[in-house]
């Protein structure tokens, strides 16, 4: 392949390092400036395999010296469509890697270039045969692509002059991906870095929902998937759904049951109560629900006070975690909270009650405006009576479910009267919670705090 | 292939020297080296004669930091790796990587993951990696290096020194490194306790490749702080450490 080439074509040299001492020149990179864009444009606006260069060439630079750059592709083609551009352009990054004696790091305005000496000994002296070669191997590689033109520009006030129109571009571009969402993908991902301590975790990982951990987002999981399909980040196929709000998969409850050898067989992604989300233990904020106001806090690991219900992180971490299936908390990645589907089955936003200041600040700008105000801080409150007060002033929609369960409990009252019954809430010993009133049941509420009950023997005798 | 060498030992026993002079027989043979500070407490860079300004640890707080800023489909391995590259301090003949400050609170399995696989890649560039790394063998039970060839313990002429070696012998069995061969280099050594250490190591079973006597060349150049790279070829360090370099089939 590629006999014009003074330079061998191959992916063996990816990741191929030029040294400095081994450098013939440098190119972009965190010195200076350049960036690379893929745009789709017309079939008959471009001229397949056409090279421009705007400024200096490889062979007009000195040994050792350092030059910005910006590398420039029209892709036309039938099947070529604006959505492609992220994929086309980000294996450029591959390509430039496959020429030997040039190294091609990082993507968009922080590209990194180098070309070795000895390469350049080797006749690689021009950045045409370069753009050559990439636009060869697009062509190759991705054949939908049907023609293909490169500008490449070396000159300073020439880069900065398209760099704008670039950083728009890449801007439009992420707007377009932030509003993927679960229903628009087939395949979601899992992840078992965590189950080396957490061997029931289960983290799934869709458009609307980051690991726990907050650092592997759906595209991240697909990249990982791709590269190794067995690595500990892997693709989970949908399945049918079984509850859209609440995000239940029968693909990800199938995968529920084999990754925690049997021990959960439902994960509904998106609730807090119902079949919640494991949490393995590197979950970066804890929910935890607040019987006496029907509402659930949020506490991120650095906030090293107790929440209102008289908590630290670090204790309701260690409840939490290890990958289990706790209703009642729920470990979760800060931007989770950015996701419009944030524990949408259960009132969202308007279930959030607390939260420390500089969590609440960090995600501000997704908090809606009309409940925003409303979510208490430790500045507001510091315990449950505070913070009752404080969400009574602020006419928290949280009330209105206060209202609903006062007339709960009246109607409770009378039935109680003439029939003498309990429901008692399922609940692990020393779990500082209640279970909210189940819906529609009649019974008596009992909300145990910091209860640790031993019984050793229940008698049930008919009443005489 | 690339030949990984760890160097390891309690803090004082002049790892960091014998790594440095390792270093510097290796880049007059023309051998390119990777060098890896790996140990909090000590001073690679300056003992080499240059400086890092940021580690990896650095650059793993900026993928940590700046994770939810960046656009959300992006790579972020071949940003990483970027970052990693940013840090290494290009010299003649060998790159610096300092591992730098230890990891903060929050989760660094993915940050470490991908660590793993750009390590993997750039190891491969060099002739030999020497890595300066304390006795905790951190590094290596995060498997952020994977394979060792030779793992060399470094101790004073002090009995208790020996048994660091065996103690790290012991440890690497715990690790599920590749680990292939365990030496002991005896630092700092004289005439009167040359014959006891070579005593001791046997009794343990510890393969002893070197012996290098007190140097008062490196005990002048310490005191000031000045870099040990361009000791004259006739130091006793100098020379010892070239008879151990041949051992090592350097």
């Amino acid at each position: 392949m590629a006999d014009e080439f003074p330079f061998e074509i191959s992916p063996m040299f990816e990741g191929e390092r030029v040294r400095k001492d081994g450098m013939y020149v440098e190119l972009a990179g965190p010195k200076s400036k350049g960036f690379e864009l893929v745009k789709s444009v017309g079939m008959d606006e471009i001229e397949d395999g056409k090279f421009t260069l705007i400024g200096p060439d490889i062979s007009e630079m000195e040994e050792g010296s350092r030059h910005p750059i910006a590398m420039i592709y029209r892709i036309a083609g039938e099947l070529v469509e604006q959505d492609l551009e992220a994929i086309v352009e980000r294996r450029n990054h591959d390509f430039q890697n496959y020429i030997q004696g040039v190294m091609h790091l990082n993507q968009r305005y922080d590209i990194w270039i180098r070309v070795s000496k000895d390469a350049m000994k080797k006749g690689l002296d021009s950045l045409e045969q370069i753009a050559k070669a990439t636009m060869m191997l697009f062509k190759n590689e991705l054949p939908f692509i049907e023609k293909i033109e490169a500008t490449y520009i070396t000159d300073m006030s020439e880069v900065e002059k398209e760099l704008d129109g670039a950083i728009a571009t890449y801007t439009a571009r992420d707007e377009r991906t932030r509003n993927l969402h679960d229903e628009d993908v087939d395949v979601f991902y899992g992840c078992t870095l965590c189950q080396s301590f957490a061997p029931t975790n289960v983290c799934v990982v869709t458009p609307d929902r980051i690991s726990l951990c907050g650092a592997i987002n759906w595209f991240d999981g697909r990249a990982a998937a791709k590269v190794d399909p067995e690595g500990p980040q892997f693709a989970i196929e949908k399945g049918e759904i079984i509850d859209a709000k609440g995000g239940e998969y029968s693909g990800v409850n199938d995968l529920a049951k084999s990754l925690s050898n049997g021990e959960y067989d439902r994960i509904k992604i998106h609730s807090f109560f119902e079949f919640p989300h494991t949490s393995c233990g590197c979950f970066e904020v804890v929910g935890f629900y607040i019987p006496e106001v029907d509402g659930i806090g949020w506490v991120d690991r650095d906030f090293m006070g107790t929440a209102p219900n008289g908590l630290p992180f670090s204790t309701m971490a260690g409840q939490t975690g290890g990958g289990k299936q706790v209703v009642g908390f729920l470990g979760i990645g800060i931007n989770y909270f950015r996701s419009p589907k944030f524990i949408e089955v259960d009132g969202g936003w308007n279930r959030v009650v607390w939260m420390p200041k500089l969590l609440k600040d960090k995600v501000l700008a997704d908090i809606p405006k009309d409940i925003v105000d409303k979510v208490a801080t430790e500045e507001d409150a510091s315990d449950l009576e505070s913070l009752k007060a404080f969400l009574k002033e602020k006419d928290h929609p949280i009330l209105e479910r206060w209202v609903e369960e006062e007339e709960e409990d009246e109607a409770v009252e009378e039935t109680a009267t003439a029939a003498p019954t309990m429901q008692m809430p399922m609940m692990a010993a020393g779990t500082p919670m209640a279970m909210p009133a189940g819906s529609g049941g009649s019974g008596v509420k009992i909300i145990l705090k910091n209860a640790k009950v031993s019984i050793d023997r229940v008698i049930i005798k008919k009443s005489e | 292939m690339t030949q990984v060498i760890a160097i390891t030992g309690k803090g004082g026993t002049g790892k960091t020297a014998i790594a440095a002079l390792l270093i510097r027989y290796l880049t007059k043979g023309n051998k390119v080296v990777l060098a890896i500070d790996a140990d909090p407490d000590s001073n690679l860079p300056e003992t080499l004669g240059c400086e890092a300004e940021k580690g990896i640890g650095d650059m793993k707080e900026f993928m940590l930091k700046e994770r939810d800023n960046l656009p959300p489909d992006i790579n972020k391995e071949t940003i990483f790796e970027s970052k990693i590259y940013e840090v290494l301090t290009e010299m003649p003949g060998y790159d610096l990587l300092v591992m730098g400050r230890p990891e903060g609170s929050g989760c660094y399995c993915y940050a470490n993951n991908l660590l793993r696989g750009i390590m993997d890649r750039l190891v491969k560039n060099y002739d030999v990696v020497i890595i300066d790394t304390a006795a905790g063998l951190e590094h290596f039970s995060r498997k952020i290096i994977r394979d060792v060839d030779d793992l060399i313990v470094v101790t004073d002429g002090s009995r208790r020194g020996l048994r660091t070696g065996e103690r790290i012998r012991e440890l690497v069995g715990e690790l599920e490194a590749n680990v292939r061969n365990i030496y002991v280099i005896a630092n700092k050594v004289t005439d009167d306790n040359k014959e006891t250490i070579s005593d001791t190591a046997k009794e343990l079973d510890l393969e002893l490749i070197g012996a290098i006597k007190v140097d008062e060349m490196i005990q002048e150049r310490d005191l000031i702080g000045s870099p040990l790279f361009d000791l004259p070829d006739d130091s006793v360090a100098v020379q010892e450490v070239e008879n151990i370099a041949k051992k090592l089939k350097l």
